[in-house]
């Protein structure tokens, strides 16, 4: 029985150990700070809770001047409403002036915006942010790791983008497992036949896939790569040169995200083959997380099929 | 006779002549009709410290009208933050003044800006700053009356009003000019005063070229606690060049060697 976890709560669990802490942190709230169960911190933290009702695009300029004199801010709200209707407050006054200004999207995904429909499920959010320049983008795969995430990125001196869910991920990692930023994290090794590459809350899926793999004789490497910016390009080209071939999976469209990342370092500092899962370019739908990323071809069965089909690539 | 701030404010108004002539770039009209708020501001109102351009405790400022920054630049050339030649490499590679402002490069400079509709809310995030850490400071912007359809603005005006941000002043360059005419035609911000008090600000109204008015319609601002100030600069875009008021070519245009001399002889400066 899978044991679920919550990034919402990791996110809020983390704002409360970080507020005591430090006290140039706060939260920026665009009447979001119930979506991560945030009355904890306000409880403690209530002179450090800005509120600035529904207004995002404000809400990441008032960041920007909080961090020009003197803040931390962490705002959080969904992802597409810091990344597509704040996009260019993100670039122009957070990124460009490389101010420490931290931002985490929930709803990442078909799986984080479920039944909410395509207008709460971001899929873009991850390729929007790739493109600026000073950001550094993780994508941890669960509540405790969210956490961790939060402390690790704590000292980084620019902006940060953290993605988190809807609040329902199943576990992966055991509690205290350490977050490190900017380095791959190979989970399992199997062998040299195909390698996996994921991040998020299709982390599980991956790791059952590969068990499956295994059971049908094929040695697989399952590799998280929770930090998108800055991308391990060593870490996984090495993966690469030992595998040949590669399948990617991530609740984000291909195009930009985790799969277009290992693409680039394909073609640049490797070679292989790759098949890549996630939106084929489409929007989602509304229903139940588990059932979307099957019906979007990110189910378990999926993924051992696309690495077949990339080790036949291979083997052609 | 001249005010002595009245004479800092034409000399602004030559520096930036001269940066668009040598340069052959930038924003001279809408840099005119902020002039004499800057002058106020730089010359008289703000608390800084050229000699330490991140002092913790200055007053800040934000020129949400990113476009008319080269009479910022030159305010801030004048009062020591950098040397006067820099200003004539505006808008050219390896400058210290890039064509909107960009704070990590320039000293003295407060807020990154160029796109417009954010700067109320960059000041209130530095004016909240100040609130929570127990800070002295005031907190300026100036917003361009055609930059008044920005939604954002009226975002961070609710936003301001509603935090009771007494250390918060908002200048509207009310020239009634925008890039593409006149503003009452392409937009309708009008009555602006009538607009802000409606959000729960204070609101002054002042003729923008008058220093005198200015300071004291500040001074006035900083006596009302609880709520965030508003002061409605009614300005001629292009002011203090007689061929440039009513001409709004001058948003963006460069000097002819004739208009030159002519622009600085009207400053009171010599060529």
């Amino acid at each position: 029985m899978s044991e679920v976890s919550s990034t919402r709560i990791g996110f809020r669990d983390a704002m409360v150990t970080l507020a005591g802490e430090r006290e140039e942190v706060v939260f920026i709230s665009t009447d979001s700070i119930l979506v991560v169960r945030g009355e904890p911190f306000f409880e403690h933290f209530p002179e450090r809770v800005i509120e600035l009702g529904i207004s995002e695009q404000n809400g990441v300029g008032v960041a920007s001047g909080l961090a020009s004199s003197g803040m931390v801010p962490y705002i959080c709200t969904y992802a597409g409403f810091l990344t597509m209707r704040a996009c260019e407050q993100m670039r122009t006054f957070v990124s460009y002036p490389n101010l420490k200004v931290r931002f985490v999207g929930a709803n990442g995904g078909l799986h984080g915006g479920n039944r909410e429909g395509v207008s709460h499920q971001f899929t873009e959010d991850v390729g929007i942010l790739r493109g600026m320049p000073n950001f550094t983008i993780l994508c941890p795969a669960d509540g405790a790791q969210v956490y961790e995430a939060m402390l690790a990125s704590a000292d980084i001196e620019g902006p940060v983008y953290i993605r988190i869910g809807s609040g329902r991920e199943e576990r992966v990692f055991a509690d205290g497992t350490p977050f490190e930023i900017g380095k791959i994290r190979v989970m399992v090794d199997n062998g040299n036949d195909v390698a996996l590459f994921a991040h998020g809350f299709v982390l599980n899926r991956v790791l059952e896939a590969a068990r499956l793999l295994k059971e049908k004789g094929i040695g697989a490497k399952v590799v998280e790569v929770a930090t998108i910016k800055p991308l391990d390009g060593e870490g996984i080209a090495s993966i690469l040169r030992a595998t040949g071939c590669a399948v990617t999976i991530e609740d984000h469209t291909i195009i930009n995200g985790l799969g277009s990342a290992i693409a680039e370092v394909i073609a640049e500092e490797s070679q292989g083959y790759l098949v890549r899962l996630g939106l084929q370019d489409v929007y989602g739908e509304s229903g139940f997380p588990d059932e979307l990323l099957d019906a979007y071809g990110m189910s378990v069965h999926d993924i051992v099929a696309a690495a077949t089909r990339a080790m036949e690539k291979k083997h052609q | 006779m001249m005010s002595r701030l009245d004479e800092v404010s034409r000399a602004l108004r030559r520096d930036v002549v001269e940066m668009v002539y040598r340069t052959k770039d930038g924003h001279p009209s809408p840099s005119f009709s902020v002039a004499d708020i800057i002058t106020a501001l730089y010359f008289e109102i703000m608390r800084i410290d050229p000699a330490n351009p991140d002092w913790d405790d200055r007053d800040r400022f934000v020129l949400s009208k990113g476009h008319a920054c080269p009479i910022l630049y030159a305010a801030l050339a004048r009062r020591g933050f950098f040397a006067k030649e820099e200003l004539f490499t505006l808008r050219h590679l390896n400058s210290i003044l890039q064509g909107h402002p960009y704070a990590p490069k320039t000293p003295g400079l407060d807020a990154t800006t160029g796109s417009l509709g954010n700067g109320v809310s960059v000041a209130l995030g530095m004016a909240l700053s100040a609130k929570i850490r127990k800070k002295a400071y005031q907190v300026y912007v100036i917003v361009g009356d055609g930059e008044l359809g920005e939604g954002m603005i009226w975002e961070a005006a609710m936003a301001a009003a509603h935090h009771k941000m007494g250390n918060l002043t908002v200048f509207i360059d009310n020239n009634n000019y925008q890039s593409g005419g006149m503003v009452g035609k392409i937009s309708g911000p009008s009555p602006i005063d009538e607009k802000w008090k409606a959000f729960g600000w204070h609101v002054q109204t002042v003729d923008g070229h008058d220093i005198d008015a200015i300071i004291a319609a500040v001074k006035s601002a900083h006596g009302v606690t609880g709520q965030p100030s508003a002061i409605v600069c009614k300005t001629v875009k292009g002011n203090g060049v007689s061929f440039m008021v009513g001409e709004n070519s001058w948003h963006k245009r460069v000097y002819t060697d004739a208009e030159y001399r002519v622009a600085i002889e009207e400053l009171g400066g010599v060529v």
